[in-house]
């Protein structure tokens, strides 16, 4: 009985996202029904060859291809193992009462600019708020996980209504509040709430920057916002801004002669569970110049390893990031003693995130971590490098006390 | 009695066993001790060990006694279980134990996002998970001992616990359906069961609790010969039935409820150690048995233990996994060999 | 013959004993006053369902009279504390055993735990009565042999051994000879007229054997749809009550044979 849920459970878990952006999964599958709007004339699509592909570096979950009356927003990987691209037309409001799309050639048919927009994971927001339309935001499940200051006097003001929480997305809100558009993300492309939001014609993106595979790509999506909102522009200067000084940051990090030995995660029982060598984790600790100890190994997902080989390697480590959710060294001594026999732990050298929330108990990182790896990476640099970045402090990791 | 010789060269045989079993289980592991390193540790103050040294005494030392207590008291549970209902497919969680103490964890990790603040309090205690499936357990065992009281049949009682396991165990689906990530994960975790999790002075409770368990079962050794001849006999030889049937039950639900409450529930070594004591040793005589389930549950434990860390593997599996894949066959195999069911 | 100083071991006053449920209560026998003496082997006989199984397990406190008492040794049966009335009475009853992988010294063992100590451990008087039991029954060969070896006749006279062992004053079977052949019938009731004499021991049992018991019983008990007869046998058959036992058409009690003949 129980069992189902379980295994389902351990897939999301162990396939997605590792330790530091586990996130509070909600499955949504709306799906998008054709705008048939038919015209006596028939214009057709315009030829290839006067599109343009907009520049993205190093995101590889989407593309915007830029044409004359319209533009195509291609979603290439939602979640791991996806099986389609799906592809969405960006087109004005009137540009598209005089335009006919083939049934089948899109997954949907978006106006832009979005006025009401749901999104559904809390990393979406920063990117709504940077460009400035955070206003536009109607709805959203789970509102005590948003964390900045913005949005929070929106949803205190209701202005942002509550659509559900954990496995339930309450569909009659949703609908009730009209939105042009939501944007979900999926786990594995099965989902609920289906038949009700399908008659709607509330057409449904697809955001995949959890799957991407480094800090820099993750935060490239703000490129996908821009286009929804006919900001790509302001998103490319946006984003511009974060990987110069991302690489800024990463430049005078290489400069340093002292290389850290770190150490991650946290145990289950006695399983630890830490990001293996692939992950945007460990990449933002070899960016910041850093020995993690298990930068070597590869693979989606997290490591879990025998509590026995993460002491024998890492009770030396010089620092701890990111011991799970413990909030204290006392809560993390209450989870097992084996902790406090770690020389981090000793020297109090053990860093998260968890103690940064916004006023409901949202924890900052997992909203805008991803946004801003340039400020992440300068938190873990200033951490393993004290003697740089002089007047910079840390912003989501804090010492444990 | 009978053959008292043969036995004594058996048991004698069993505890050796076991003994070497336990030195194996120190010395295997993810990690490789040299043995210079694993007799030091025993001489060395707790806080001058070397990283070996701590793995083998602050790790390895409480998971295998973990393991010898969890194992041995099972089986015992188990063997009780199964003279009191005189059915060979009883173990310990008949009474409704698992579920009950599955109800309190679920309660503590789940159900505190509905308490509120008050309950995250509690959940910073480390004792909450243990003292949470303890109140589970023993409420639900209250239950259905209340309702058994008013039913003179022992097989309603069975049939009471499993409905009881079922009430329970959809409370507990209710509870998951509305949380979080983090706390499914939490509560599926223990459900795997883990032996490696204990620390020494969650370990003295753990004995302390199992000791009392104990000394009820030998007190309830010799009802529990008579209860071979039947309940009708029993009575007519003067049992007690209804002292007797407590007795059990409290033996029983210390030793399982206090193991589930520790370690989380163990699979099938409850069920299968009376058994393959039984094909073992070929006799019905609890004062043979019970030491017998005692050192086999023991030795099982340990074996599978020492399976589970998947010695030189970074990784390890969950204890239930190996339980049940490596009791099952065996029993079976046994059973084909004597080709009928002793009991 | 009778021994008016024979001590009385079983009395019943005005035993009336049946079910009793919510709603109603449902009588099976009434007035029942019998006697049982010390030594005696007592036959309990009568057509089927006509309430045999009840009045025994009215008499071992399996269930309870519906009014009316039961004296043991001259003490209210209720009056007993359930290990002192293990030292008093014991059973022998159909039915399987649950366990028959113990031996036969072990099953025969288990008729001493009334007086054995917490854990059961057997006295050097405890291991002598029983061999005495195995003895008297015959079955000392078999001694180390599994319960489930042992045929059924086997099977009895080992559990006849046990309510021995156990030391009783008072021994109650029920239906002790169903399942043998006619030879271990005989046997078997032969057995227990032997050991009440040999012994001084109570022996009730109830039995389809009406020939059987009549033959070898001292007092039969006789239960008929009105009521419950006791006696010497040769008195009831005087009496005629083995002729109202049963339907006429298919059988007839014959008073010369003391048995029940086909009727042509």
């Amino acid at each position: 009985m129980f069992n189902l849920i379980a295994k389902r459970l351990i897939n999301l878990i162990f396939e997605s996202l590792n330790l530091f952006n586990l996130k509070n999964f909600i499955l949504i599958f709306i799906l998008i029904s054709f705008f048939g709007c038919k015209k006596e004339q028939n214009i057709p699509e315009m030829p290839i060859n006067t599109t343009k592909k907009s520049n993205i570096a190093y995101a590889e979950g989407f593309s915007i291809t830029n044409g004359v009356n319209f533009n195509i927003l291609e979603i290439k990987n939602p979640w791991p193992k996806a099986e389609k691209n799906f592809k969405y037309v960006l087109i004005s409001a009137e540009s598209a009462a005089k335009t006919t799309f083939a049934d089948d050639a899109y997954d949907g048919i978006i106006i832009t600019p979005i006025e009401k927009i749901v999104v559904t994971s809390t990393t979406h927001i920063p990117a709504l708020e940077l460009l400035n339309v955070e206003k536009t935001l109607v709805g959203f499940p789970g509102t005590d996980y948003v964390s900045s200051k913005k949005t929070r006097a929106r949803i205190d003001s209701k202005l942002v209504r509550e659509l559900g929480k954990n496995e339930g997305l309450n569909t009659e809100v949703l609908l009730s509040i009209h939105p042009n558009l939501v944007v979900a993300f999926g786990v594995d492309g099965k989902s609920k709430s289906l038949q009700t939001i399908k008659n709607a014609n509330i057409p449904v993106v697809y955001n995949g920057d959890w799957v991407e595979n480094s800090p820099l790509a993750k935060a490239e999506w703000i490129k996908f916002f821009g286009a929804l909102y006919n900001k790509e522009q302001e998103a490319e200067t946006l984003f511009k801004q974060i990987e110069t000084d991302y690489n800024a940051a990463k430049k005078l990090a290489l400069n340093t002669k002292n290389k850290p030995t770190v150490l991650c995660g946290a145990m289950h029982k006695d399983i630890w569970y830490l990001p293996n060598g692939e992950s945007t984790e460990a990449q933002l600790l070899k960016d910041a110049n850093t020995n993690y100890l298990w930068s070597e190994t590869t693979g989606k997902g997290s490591l879990s390893l025998n509590f026995e080989v993460v002491f024998n390697k890492a009770r030396t480590a010089s620092l701890w990031f990111s011991p799970s959710y413990y909030t204290s060294l006392e809560a993390l001594e209450k989870g097992s003693k084996h902790y406090t026999a770690f020389d981090a732990f000793k020297n109090k050298k053990v860093y998260s995130f968890s103690n940064t929330t916004g006023k409901t108990g949202g924890v900052t990182y997992y909203e805008l971590g991803t946004a801003r790896p340039d400020l992440v990476l300068k938190d873990i640099i200033k951490i393993c490098h004290p003697e740089l970045l002089k007047n910079y402090e840390p912003y989501f990791f804090k010492p444990l006390l | 009695m009978v053959k008292t010789q043969s036995y004594k060269i058996t048991f004698t045989l069993l505890i050796l066993l076991a003994l070497i079993l336990f030195f194996i289980n120190l010395n295997l592991g993810s990690v490789n001790i040299t043995l210079k390193d694993f007799f030091s540790s025993f001489f060395t103050y707790e806080k001058n060990y070397s990283t070996p040294e701590y793995i083998i005494q602050s790790y390895r030392l409480p998971k295998a006694i973990t393991a010898v207590l969890v194992g041995s008291g099972l089986g015992i549970s188990g063997l009780l279980m199964q003279t009191m209902f005189r059915n060979p497919l009883a173990g310990p969680f008949v009474l409704g134990i698992t579920s009950g103490a599955s109800l309190g964890v679920a309660l503590v990790i789940m159900g505190a996002s509905l308490l509120g603040g008050f309950a995250t309090h509690f959940l910073m205690n480390e004792w909450s998970i243990v003292i949470a499936a303890s109140l589970g357990s023993f409420l639900v065992l209250l239950i259905v001992l209340i309702v058994s009281s008013k039913v003179r049949d022992t097989m309603a009682i069975l049939i009471i616990g499993l409905m009881f396991g079922s009430i329970t165990a959809a409370i507990v689906s209710v509870l998951a359906y509305f949380s979080s990530a983090e706390e499914l994960q939490q509560y599926i975790f223990w459900g795997f069961g883990s032996l490696g999790d204990l620390q020494w002075k969650e370990l003295k409770i753990f004995a302390i609790v199992y000791a009392i368990g104990l000394v009820f079962t030998i007190a309830a050794i010799k009802g529990l010969n008579t209860l071979l001849l039947g309940e009708n006999y029993a009575k007519s030889l003067g049992l007690n039935i209804k002292r007797n049937r407590i007795i059990i039950v409290i033996a029983a639900s210390l030793l399982a409820g206090t193991i589930t409450a520790f370690a989380g529930p163990i699979a099938f070594i409850g069920l299968a150690v009376p058994h393959l004591t039984r094909l073992l040793f070929n006799t019905s005589n609890h004062k043979i048995l019970l030491p017998a389930v005692f050192i086999l549950g023991a030795i099982i434990m340990l074996i599978c233990d020492s399976i589970a860390q998947l010695p030189n593997s970074d990784y390890t599996l969950p204890i239930n996994a190996i339980t049940s894949l490596v009791g099952a066959p065996v029993v079976i195999w046994l059973l084909v060999r004597k080709r009928k069911m002793m009991f | 013959m009778e021994n008016k100083n024979q001590h009385i071991i079983l009395k019943t006053e005005d035993l009336s004993i049946g079910y009793t449920s919510k709603k109603a209560k449902t009588i099976v026998a009434n007035n029942i006053n019998i006697e049982l003496k010390r030594g005696e082997l007592v036959g309990l006989i009568g057509a089927n369902g006509i309430g045999k199984s009840t009045l025994l397990r009215t008499l071992t406190q399996v269930q309870n009279p519906l009014s009316g008492s039961i004296h043991l040794n001259k003490k209210n049966v209720l009056d007993y504390n359930p290990l002192d009335l293990a030292k008093v009475m014991s059973l022998v009853l159909t039915g399987q055993i649950t366990s028959k992988n113990l031996s036969v010294l072990e099953l025969v063992a288990l008729g001493r735990q009334p007086y054995t100590n917490w854990v059961g451990n057997l006295s050097e008087n405890d291991i002598t009565v029983i061999n005495n039991a195995l003895l008297q029954t015959n079955i000392e060969a078999l001694k180390h042999r599994k319960c489930f070896e042992l045929s059924d006749g086997q099977l009895q006279k080992v559990m006849i051994a046990r309510a021995l062992a156990q030391d009783t004053d008072l021994i109650i079977l029920d239906e002790p000879t169903t399942h043998l052949d006619m030879y271990h019938k005989a046997y078997i009731l032969k057995l227990l007229q032997r050991l009440a004499k040999e012994t001084n021991k109570t022996i009730l049992f109830s039995s389809h054997e009406i020939d059987l018991a009549i033959q070898l019983c001292d007092n039969l008990i006789v239960m008929t749809n009105d009521v419950v007869i006791s006696g010497q046998p040769c008195n009831l058959i005087k009496k005629g009550v083995f002729e109202t036992l049963f339907p006429k058409d298919l059988i007839a009690f014959d008073e010369k044979t003391g048995s029940f003949r086909v009727k042509k």
